[in-house]
């Protein structure tokens, strides 16, 4: 075993550990715990193991498979009593995972292969189309070696699928959106790799919405991605890159806020000093950094913080709303969007139920573990369609993907939206048609 | 032990034949006057290999069948003695305490032991040992749940206690609830140890007849359904008389009068309002054949309108804890027939609790007794040698 | 690491290949760190590494399990979610840890005959999730409730700050399948009560699964109430609040939960969750009135006029299902909450006879006042169930000890009292020792003689419950009239 990763992260880590007193109150909202019902797959046995890891420098196969098999959904830090920082322990964890463990060769292809695509928003866009289109090109033939493309495909068609047809993509977002009537505030806005990619109309809405409610929105274009994907994966270094170019491209954008429409980037954004720390970097680039992550604030908390300034209109509309796991347990962000689409005319709101658990999707999750992500999927698709709603609301694209699909696979399909676009419906007055996919 | 070397044995009387259980004469009679004595009572017992057996006030003594041998009868009587903690909610008292002394004490400081008793007369140690609860266990549990200590004399003579004197406690087996129930099978109980509610300021008796079994049960649904919060909810039928509900209902002035409309609202039109409950009000008949039904409660109105018929019925219909019983001379033919009318149904259990005469073996007094063979091993252990009320308890133990 | 010492290398080893073929391959856990895992309940400081684990998914299996166990002479340990605090489940290093998280299905929802049927590893919560619709829900309601097994409140009786008017598990439960120690699975009771012959059930129910595993369980559901008000009340003394404790029930009022804090209870709560509790107060009481609305409406009016009688400063009075949320924040947070202002404590779970509250509460005082250790107490004041917090410094050297000393003397008073070494917690491991000081050496050996009726080879649970020379480190029974100090369970540390 090599030396731990750093001597100040190592006696962080093992505070943090101590906190935990073991009282299980996190295992009923663990997703693998709700599926396995086994110590090993559920955050009191993760801590356990990475206790046994920190005091006994051992990493043993079966411990790795157990944390690999986290989600990540920090369900369990919203219901930890003693406030165990989780999601610190499992990204150092996974870290230590990604720097000392040898994984088989093909594991190893599989997750290369996949960093390679994901963090980047063009690579993504050019995944979109037809799937023989992209296997025919060279990147495409590759992947497809690395078996990798197996896994991503039902994921890629899934996105197929749910998303808006190619043939009409927004027109890409102008770098400047200004304020619409009285001038309320100056943020800056994050595009996001796979929102960008696959959902750019919510991109647009956003902007929309932002610019309705009274903001100027400053949209970089040399902006990439926020490193989430990277970091909760362990690829520390990877996800250190991402995190200073992104705090110097928000830097020169001068802006109040950073407002963030994907639950997963924004969870990460608000810790963007801690992902510093934890690679080691300079004291002013944490510095930095915290000043950059206070700044960011998600969509709907903005938005609720703000207040309405822009006319609503009736959206006569059953939805259910469906809490991102990055969103409720990430950043405790759950009544600013019930609120929003509450006060929206006509609409009517309807939780899940089992609404803490996590539906499977999990940022990169459901392409390396493809069979609970699968099995979370269809649990929360029958709660989903157990609601009786007409469509279904999420904070973040992966979560509408992954039940989207799993309502199909179930033979009880229904639209699935994001908040901003039924903000942007409300807010222009448009016919809900558009929600439901019937204009 | 302490005392073995201090206390002589106590006195030890022959036996008279008033003191005869069933048919069995005792040689003898002891009337210990504190647990010590009655420790050393049995203690000579057990190195005598002497049959045992308890009495109490002598009014269940036709309960369960007579022991099949009996040398030593045990006579609790001087073992009466109450200790209250009235802010405590907590009553301990001797086995030999009449019930109805235990009440009047308890009356007195405005509190009450919520169990109804089943008979006239009779002991604490006599209730416990038979176990046997009345209506108002609905609200706040049978005799069983009521019991937090008690102080039992072994068939060795060993003096053991389990529980306390608070109401919370889970240090220990809750051995009290062997006893409590078990016909003095296990041991000779000392003292039992109660918690206690205080006395509602006001009750109600609300009651309506029934001309069919779904009239009944819409009824008891209502009843289920509402928010009353009865104390006691029973059933009742039988040859002679229509099948009846009654719900008690208990609390402040006040609060009592809409609980009283719902519940007259819920039991339908002809229901009528009593400010107290009838004399004898939850004792089981005296006299005659007496068997105790137990079974899923939603089907006591079906069970009390279906042997209704042939038997009289009674019990707390929202516990499934049912009583049949006949007048005195009924053929055993009868009752056999009864038990196994109801013994048909997959989740009804019957025992015949008391018979006159014996019923033949034929009669099959017990019916399937799940965790028999458990039961057996406990007695083994406590009473390896079956001295204590031999063939009294349930399945004959 | 050799293999040797990774897999399971002890006495069940030789069980394994058979309890695969019961349990399936995922099923039986041999691997060393996955079994580190099991190898604490909710008290972390009995530590032992199981055998080996198995996770049975059905009655079948666990009887197979229990009988493979009976046959070979191996101890098992059952387990539901590991939540317990006084290391009842705490693992054998020579046996087989029966892991009951697997059976969680609720199979009936019966409303007709107010009862569910649920296989152990169910969640208590889950049960009143399941009958809420139907205006039921479970009425035992331990604070670990959205966690804890209903298995395990079965090994426990499990109470909750409800239980001074609904009482506990055993209470509320009809019927119950056990695997017995010799593997022979048995049906007790039923939807129907009164289930005839002994009492097993009433047994069984509290034994810490030293006679058995339950695998399907049959509780009451009650009917949630029409009404339900939450009172906060805030004394200037603990005396004070103890005194209104007295008057409420003295004048004929049963609450469904009368709960008290002292001020450093407060302080912590309201440094962990900001509960926005009367400022200035040195105890609060909460006293929770359900019910028919027009019982409870009265009844508030008596509460509040009884605490301000007793000398009350402020009292807040909360029905709506929110507000009464908040209310009981602060309570429900307190345990967790001490850790923010010590690094480390015990949790003591003691009880007293109500009205002995205020003396005992007196002479804690000054137990902490001596030894200069801070006491936070929590408690269930209805029913005198102590909890008080023995605060410590885990990286002070010898802070430990003291701590235990403090702790192991308040429930000495306890049983001084007239009260129990555990209200609600159990005894497990934890407590084995200090049963001699509320139990004679005859109660004990009654206790064990019952015990071995049921599992005369010893194989179900063992080392819990009752002190035993290997536990104890001296002939149980022996110990009444030991120095309290050596008697007080220092034998349980390690």
């Amino acid at each position: 075993m090599t030396e731990p990763i750093t001597g100040d992260s190592h006696q962080r880590f093992s505070e943090l550990l101590d906190d935990c007193v073991h009282c299980g109150f996190c295992l009923p909202t663990c997703p693998t715990h709700v599926l396995w019902g086994q110590e090993m797959d559920s955050p009191r046995g993760r801590i356990h193991l990475m206790e046994q890891m920190h005091s006994e420098d051992v990493l043993s196969e079966a411990a790795v498979s157990h944390f690999d098999n986290c989600l990540g959904c920090l369900a369990c830090v919203s219901a930890c009593p003693s406030g165990v920082a989780y999601d610190a322990l499992i990204d150092h964890t996974r870290h230590r995972v990604e720097e000392q463990y040898e994984r088989p060769l093909g594991e190893r292809a599989l997750r290369g292969a996949l960093f390679s695509v994901f963090p980047h928003r063009d690579r993504l866009r050019l995944m979109r189309g037809p799937l023989r289109a992209y296997q025919a090109t060279r990147a495409g033939r590759l992947l497809r070696r690395s078996g990798v493309l197996d896994r991503i495909s039902p994921t890629l068609a899934t996105m197929e699928r749910i998303a808006p047809p190619l043939s009409s993509p927004p027109p890409p977002l102008p770098e400047f959106v200004p304020a619409v009537g009285r001038r309320r505030a100056r943020v800056g806005m994050l595009v996001g790799c796979v929102q960008g990619a696959f959902f750019p109309e919510v991109n647009t809405a956003t902007a929309r919405v932002l610019a309705l409610e009274g903001c100027d929105v400053v949209i970089p274009r040399s902006q990439g991605c926020c490193g989430a994907l990277s970091g909760h994966s362990g690829r520390l270094e990877e996800s250190a890159g991402f995190t200073r170019a992104l705090v110097e491209v928000f830097e020169r954008a001068d802006v109040e806020r950073i407002v963030v429409n994907s639950a997963g980037c924004g969870s990460s954004m608000k810790h963007m000093d801690r992902t510093l720390e934890e690679a080691g970097a300079a004291p002013e680039w944490v510095r930095r950094a915290r000043a950059a992550s206070e700044k960011v604030v998600d969509l709907t908390e903005f938005l609720a913080e703000l207040g309405p300034q822009a006319e609503r209109h009736p959206v006569p509309v059953h939805v259910a709303y469906q809490d991102a796991c990055h969103l409720s347990h990430g950043q405790g962000v759950t009544s600013a969007p019930r609120e929003l689409l509450a006060r929206i005319p006509q609409m009517r709101v309807s939780d899940l139920p089992n609404k803490e658990i996590c539906c499977g999707s999990a940022g990169v999750y459901n392409v390396l573990n493809p069979e609970p992500a699968t099995e979370l999927g269809d649990r929360k698709g029958q709660d989903a369609a157990s609601t009786g709603a007409e469509l279904l609301v999420s904070g973040n694209p992966g979560c509408s993907m992954q039940i989207g699909s799993a309502l199909e696979r179930a033979g009880t399909p229904m639209p699935v939206t994001h908040t901003a676009r039924v903000l942007d419906v409300s807010l222009r007055g448009l016919d809900p048609g558009v929600l439901l996919g019937r204009s | 032990m302490a005392g073995s070397s201090r206390a002589p044995t106590p006195a030890v009387r022959a036996a008279t034949p008033g003191d005869a259980v069933g048919d069995l004469v005792p040689a003898q009679v002891a009337e210990p006057s504190d647990t010590e004595e009655l420790s050393l009572v049995l203690a000579e017992a057990a190195r005598e290999g002497s049959t045992v057996a308890v009495r109490g006030g002598g009014t269940a003594q036709d309960w369960g069948p007579a022991p099949r041998a009996l040398d030593l009868l045990v006579d609790t009587g001087k073992l009466s003695w109450i200790d209250h903690d009235p802010g405590d909610l907590v009553v301990e008292a001797g086995a030999g305490t009449p019930v109805a002394e235990l009440y009047t004490h308890l009356a007195g400081k405005g509190q009450r032991l919520s169990y109804d008793p089943v008979r006239a007369g009779g002991t604490i140690g006599g209730a416990v040992a038979t176990g046997a609860s009345g209506p108002r266990r609905l609200l706040h549990g049978a005799l069983r749940d009521l019991v937090i200590g008690m102080t039992v004399v072994r068939p060795d003579g060993v003096q053991a206690r389990s529980g306390g004197r608070v109401v919370k406690n889970v240090a220990g087996y809750d051995l009290a609830k062997l006893h409590t129930g078990g016909y003095g099978t296990l041991g000779a109980i000392a003292s039992v140890a109660f918690r206690l509610q205080p006395e509602p300021p006001a009750l109600r008796l609300v009651e309506a007849e029934y001309g069919s079994r779904a009239e009944a049960e819409r009824a008891l649904a209502a009843v289920r359904e509402s928010t009353v919060v009865p104390s006691a909810v029973e059933v009742s039928a039988g040859p002679d008389s229509a099948l009846c509900l009654q719900v008690v209902v208990e609390g402040t002035h006040d609060g009592l009068r809409p609980r009283t409309e719902q519940a007259a609202q819920a039991l339908g039109a002809h229901a009528r309002v009593l400010g107290e409950l009838p004399s004898q009000w939850g004792h089981r008949p005296s006299e005659g054949p007496l068997a105790w039904l137990s079974l899923p409660p939603a089907e006591s109105v079906e069970a009390a309108a279906r042997l209704g018929r042939r038997v009289r019925v009674g019990g707390c219909a929202p516990r499934g804890a049912l009583h049949l019983s006949w007048p005195q001379g009924t053929p055993l033919e009868e009752i056999a027939s009864v038990l196994e009318e109801a013994r048909a149904r997959p989740e009804w259990s019957v025992q015949l609790v008391r018979a006159h005469p014996e019923p033949v073996p034929a009669v099959d007094r017990w019916g399937r007794i799940p965790g028999l063979p458990l039961m057996r091993a406990v007695k083994d252990a406590f009473d390896p040698d079956h001295r204590f009320a031999p063939g009294r308890g349930t399945g004959g133990i | 690491m050799s293999l040797a010492e990774n897999e399971t290398a002890t006495a069940p080893a030789a069980l394994v290949p058979e309890l695969r073929a019961i349990c399936g391959e995922d099923g039986v856990l041999t691997d060393h760190s996955q079994r580190r895992t099991y190898e604490n309940d909710g008290l972390a400081h009995h530590r032992e590494v199981p055998g080996v684990v198995v996770l049975p998914t059905s009655a079948e299996q666990v009887a197979a399990v229990v009988r493979l166990c009976h046959e070979r002479g191996v101890p098992f340990v059952p387990r539901g979610a590991g939540t317990g605090l006084s290391a009842g489940a705490l693992p054998h290093a020579e046996g087989v840890l029966l892991v009951t998280s697997r059976m969680r299905r609720i199979l009936e929802i019966d409303v007709a005959n107010e009862c569910a049927v649920v296989e152990p590893g169910v969640a208590n919560l889950d049960i009143t999730r399941a009958a809420a619709p139907h205006g039921y829900y479970y009425a035992p309601d331990p604070s670990s409730q959205q966690v804890c097994s209903v298995g395990g409140n079965v090994a426990e009786n499990s109470g909750g700050a409800h239980c001074l008017k609904y009482g506990f598990t055993v209470n509320h439960v009809r019927g119950l399948d056990v695997v017995t120690p010799s593997g022979e699975l048995v049906r007790l009771g039923g939807k129907a009560a009164d289930a005839p012959g002994y009492d097993l059930i009433g047994a069984f129910v509290g034994s810490e699964g030293t006679l058995g595993v339950a695998t399907r369980v049959v509780v009451n559901l009650t009917r949630t109430p029409e009404k339900t008000v939450t009172l906060l009340s805030a004394f200037e003394s603990m005396d004070a609040g103890g005194g209104a404790v007295s008057s409420i029930i003295g004048e004929g009022v049963l609450p469904s939960a009368i709960e008290m804090m002292d001020a450093l209870a407060i302080e912590a709560a309201e440094a962990a969750v900001a509960c926005d509790y009367p400022a200035g107060a040195a105890a609060v009481l909460i006293v929770e009135l359900d019910g028919p609305a027009a019982e409870v409406d009265a009844q508030v009016e008596q509460v509040e006029a009884l605490c301000a009688a007793a000398g009350s400063f402020e009292t807040r009075t909360a029905s709506g299902a929110e507000e009464r949320a908040l209310v009981w924040k602060g309570r429900k947070s307190a345990f967790a909450a001490v850790g923010r202002i010590s690094p480390a404590y015990i949790v003591q779970d003691g009880v007293v006879p109500r009205t002995a509250l205020s003396e005992v509460l007196r002479r804690i005082t000054e137990l902490s006042a001596d030894s200069g250790i801070r006491v936070a107490n929590v408690f269930h004041a209805g029913d005198g169930n102590l909890h008080p917090l023995v605060l410590f410094d885990d990286t002070e050297p010898g802070a430990w000890d003291r701590a235990e000393e403090v702790s192991a003397k308040i429930l000495d008073l306890c049983v001084e009292h007239g009260g129990s070494i555990t209200g609600e917690h159990g005894v497990g491991v934890d407590k084995a020792c200090k049963m001699p000081r509320m139990y004679g050496p005859d109660d004990l050996e009654t206790f064990d003689l019952f015990r071995r009726s049921l599992d005369p080879e010893g194989t179900a649970n063992p080392d819990k419950l009752l002190p035993t020379p290997r536990l104890c480190g001296e002939q149980p029974g022996v110990r009444r009239d030991v120095h309290p100090l050596v008697a007080s369970g220092q034998a349980t540390q390690f």
